[in-house]
């Protein structure tokens, strides 16, 4: 990980809906392209939604070749144009990061595929069936992003 | 770059044993000399050298032979008794994406599955594991019967699209791989193989046309292994059978995404082609909708669902009829997507599954262009 990911996310060690956490989870792909490269280039706008009370958090992910090159917050008014969408509550996506975290990596219904299957939690949601399908299509680079947390997200918990 | 007509003239007309010669190609072949595709960021991929005439795919070639698209072909080549002759028998505006992202994501079922992490697990699962794998390890091979049953028909200017389907064949062999290394790899096997799966491949293969094939076999037979991966994936009992229920999910959604717009254009360009897929569809989804009620499918997929036996009531048959549901929702939506919408014809019960057709409609029936970015 780079010392840059690590500075932030120390300082947001406890918040997952902030652009910088998704920042420190890109930055940890981008430092590990070997991890990547066995599984081979990814294409895909991902959004991903966080809903709480206050708000609602929306962050496009764009993942191209072995990277995740752009990580943007935007408007819940734009988030169609991704080719999917992850919709769930903050309390889902912290459950989801929490499990990674744990165990070093989603396990059994916390797996984004699970979660989005079920539905009930996280949904998988989209304009075009071939946009959503895109979700099946690089599903294990987008765990492997997520996996990414026990590095972006636990190693700052340490004193 | 232009080459003098007379810079080559002083070659021989004969080697030193006496037989002609010919420079043709040296001399001015009608090619387009000095074309110079820039690589991408990944490399140099299929869709950078489409450039110019190469890039072309007719739509009905005047050849017959191996002769590669943009040459210089002479016209008295042999015939390889191709009938697929017509660009919309085979091809997908998507097929070049879709062949460079199947060559870049490769795995291997022998180094890519952690396979020295496998657990001993309750019996009933176990079964249930293998099962599913023994199905898996069966159907999974129609996938590569079936464009090889294809593909040496197929006119080769459609090159791109042949390249395709041999990565599924290659993929299609490394599922069966997985799957029956999975059954044999953790005490116990290979378990009951009954006629229901085999109707359903034997559908496919017989269909009496590549179009008809593919709308039965992408479509409508990948279109729900691609859910039955993704239902595997999250029943998994570790990590071993999550990841390769996650791989061979990629590999599967890629024909999918072949299919459903293979589909799309041979309809946009002959709109009675509708029909002809239609009828395919008819028997097809009959078939398999008696496939997925088959008792081996149905209790294993239950009972791995459930979590065992003890909670096949409560639980197991509860979510497989759910997962049915969202099956049936992604197929009809991706025939929206491809043009063929079945709401008004299918014979699939959607009021017991609690399918809305108006649902479908929106989910399904968008342009394209859609994978524009949101940022």
């Amino acid at each position: 990980m780079s010392p840059y990911s690590l500075e932030v996310a120390h300082a947001n060690a406890a918040a997952i809906d902030t652009v910088a956490f998704f920042a420190a989870l890109a930055d940890e792909m981008n430092a590990n392209p070997d991890r990547f490269s066995v599984l081979g280039e990814a294409e895909m706008d991902a959004v991903l939604v966080m809903q709480s009370d206050d708000h609602d958090f929306c962050i496009n992910l764009r993942f191209e070749g072995m990277r995740c090159d752009e990580v943007v917050e935007v408007l819940a008014d734009v988030v169609h144009l991704a080719d999917f969408c992850l919709e769930g509550s903050l309390s889902a996506w912290r459950a989801m990061f929490s499990d990674i975290v744990e165990n070093g990596r989603a396990t059994g219904m916390q797996t984004i595929n699970a979660l989005t299957l079920l539905g009930e939690e996280i949904k998988l949601v989209g304009s075009d069936p071939m946009g959503i399908d895109k979700f099946s299509r690089f599903n294990q680079t987008l765990q492997e992003f997520l996996d990414g947390a026990v590095v972006a997200f636990a190693s700052t918990m340490k004193p | 770059m232009k080459v003098d007509p007379g810079t080559y003239e002083s070659l021989p007309d004969v080697t030193p044993l006496g037989s002609a010669l010919d420079w043709k190609w040296l001399r001015g072949a009608k090619s387009e000399w000095g074309v110079h595709p820039k690589p991408s960021p990944r490399g140099l991929t299929m869709l950078d050298i489409a450039v110019g005439e190469y890039g072309e795919v007719p739509e009905h070639p005047t050849h017959r032979s191996m002769a590669p698209r943009g040459a210089d072909i002479d016209p008295d080549t042999v015939d390889m008794g191709y009938i697929l002759n017509r660009k919309t028998d085979v091809w997908a505006d998507n097929v070049r994406e879709l062949y460079e992202e199947a060559v870049a994501r490769q795995w291997s079922a022998t180094r890519d599955i952690p396979w020295g992490e496998l657990q001993e697990l309750p019996d009933d699962i176990e079964h249930a594991m293998c099962q599913l794998c023994t199905l898996l390890t069966e159907v999974e091979m129609i996938a590569a019967d079936l464009p090889a049953k294809w593909m040496w028909r197929m006119n080769h200017d459609f090159i791109e699209a042949k390249m395709f389907l041999c990565t599924q064949i290659m993929d299609e062999a490394r599922h069966a791989e997985v799957f029956r290394k999975r059954a044999l790899s953790n005490g116990g096997g290979l378990l009951v193989s009954r006629s229901s799966p085999t109707s359903l491949l034997r559908t496919i293969m017989e269909a009496k046309t590549y179009t008809q094939a593919s709308a039965l076999l992408h479509l409508l037979g990948e279109g729900f292994i691609l859910d039955i991966f993704r239902m595997g994936e999250m029943i998994s009992p570790t990590d071993v059978e999550k990841r390769m229920f996650r791989m061979a999910m990629q590999d599967e959604a890629r024909h999918v995404a072949y299919g459903t717009m293979h589909l799309r254009y041979a309809v946009q360009q002959d709109p009675d082609v509708a029909e002809e897929i239609h009828e395919a569809l008819d028997h097809g989804e009959q078939v398999l909708m008696d496939f997925g009620a088959s008792p081996d499918v149905a209790t294993a997929l239950a009972v791995l669902l459930g979590g065992g036996v003890e909670y096949i009531e409560e639980k197991g048959f509860p979510l497989a009829f759910e997962m049915n549901r969202k099956q049936f929702t992604s197929y009809l939506a991706r025939c929206e997507r491809a043009g063929v919408s079945r709401l008004e014809r299918t014979t699939v019960p959607l009021d017991f599954l609690g399918i809305d057709p108006d649902d479908i409609r929106r989910a399904g029936g968008v342009s394209l262009g859609a994978n524009a970015s949101a940022s």
